[in-house]
């Protein structure tokens, strides 16, 4: 092979290169031009001075895309090892609690991060309610589209942790989790699961979500590097 | 040198090429763990793409310097 030729190859990928650099630049702006449209929802970019991010600052990156949960026939199932297992609709998880606001930033293993003024009822609240067993050490949670994470129970029982149903004043669009998202202060953004389902109490202190299994952290800390 | 120049170059290229192929893992997840046959999965994209940046950079700067170098001796 002559030098001209190598020097020609080079110079042909680096334009093959640039050309998917500049192609997946345009998809992204398209796309994210679309869920501008799409995700029209009237949200506030301020709260008490901060500034906030907005809802369509997100990067869309679940397993397997947006889930469409109907309202209606939606039930939160509380379950495993608990003394008051229950399920709630969507109306009665938001009137039969409590609810708060606060702001927080979701920091995602792909660099980016948003910081959004989150309301949703106090995931302490749930616990008390369904009364765990002293055996249950581990919540996990289930979401719409199949995915799993779980934590210590004592992560939600020192702090106040949400599960929010709005976000920057606004119903969570079904791209960011209607009807539930849970707010993991302090975490990675792969613990914050979407479109919550199921929330299972279990002894098993070894269970592995859906990324945990893929050589995620198990405990997700932001402190913490994500990668095993 | 001549071997030397065409490693850089070379080298380069598979960086660069492997540098791409490991940040769309990370960011197109959902199509390339499939399209690898669930070879290329998220974790392992991540893994990749850091451990190629350091190498992705020297060659970057020894190839610019060969190419540069080479035209000043013309």
């Amino acid at each position: 092979m002559t030098s001209k030729t190598i020097t020609n190859t080079i110079i042909i990928v680096y334009f093959v290169a640039l050309t998917v650099g500049v192609g997946y630049f345009i998809k992204s702006e398209y796309n994210k031009a679309l869920g501008r449209r799409f995700l029209d929802v009237v949200e506030v970019r301020q709260y008490e001075g901060q500034n906030l991010s907005s809802v369509n600052d997100f990067r869309e990156n679940s397993i397997k895309g947006p889930q469409f949960v109907d309202r209606q026939s939606y039930r939160l199932k509380i379950s495993g090892l608990a003394q008051n297992p229950q399920q709630f609709s969507y109306d009665d998880v938001i009137s039969k609690h409590e609810s708060f606001k606060k702001i927080v930033t979701l920091n995602c293993v792909e660099g980016w991060s948003v910081t959004i003024l989150w309301e949703g009822i106090k995931l302490k609240d749930i616990i008390n309610e369904a009364r765990p067993s002293p055996d249950a050490k581990v919540v996990i949670f289930h979401a719409a589209d199949g995915y799993t994470t779980s934590f210590p129970i004592e992560y939600f029982v020192d702090n106040d942790i949400l599960l929010a149903y709005k976000m920057n004043d606004a119903v969570l669009p079904p791209e960011r989790g209607f009807p539930f998202q849970l707010v993991a202060e302090s975490k990675w953004g792969y613990k914050w699961i979407k479109w919550v389902t199921e929330i299972e109490f279990s002894d098993n202190q070894n269970y592995q979500g859906y990324w945990e299994k893929r050589g995620y952290s198990d405990t997700g800390d932001l402190n913490e590097p994500f990668l095993k | 040198m001549k071997i030397f120049t065409r490693i850089i170059h070379w080298g380069l290229l598979a960086s660069i090429v492997v540098y791409v192929i490991s940040g769309f893992g990370i960011t197109q997840a959902r199509i390339v763990e499939p399209m690898t046959f669930g070879l290329l999965g998220k974790n392992l994209a991540f893994k990749i793409h850091d451990y190629v940046f350091f190498p992705f950079v020297i060659l970057l700067i020894l190839h610019l310097y060969i190419t540069f170098r080479k035209k000043r001796i013309r």
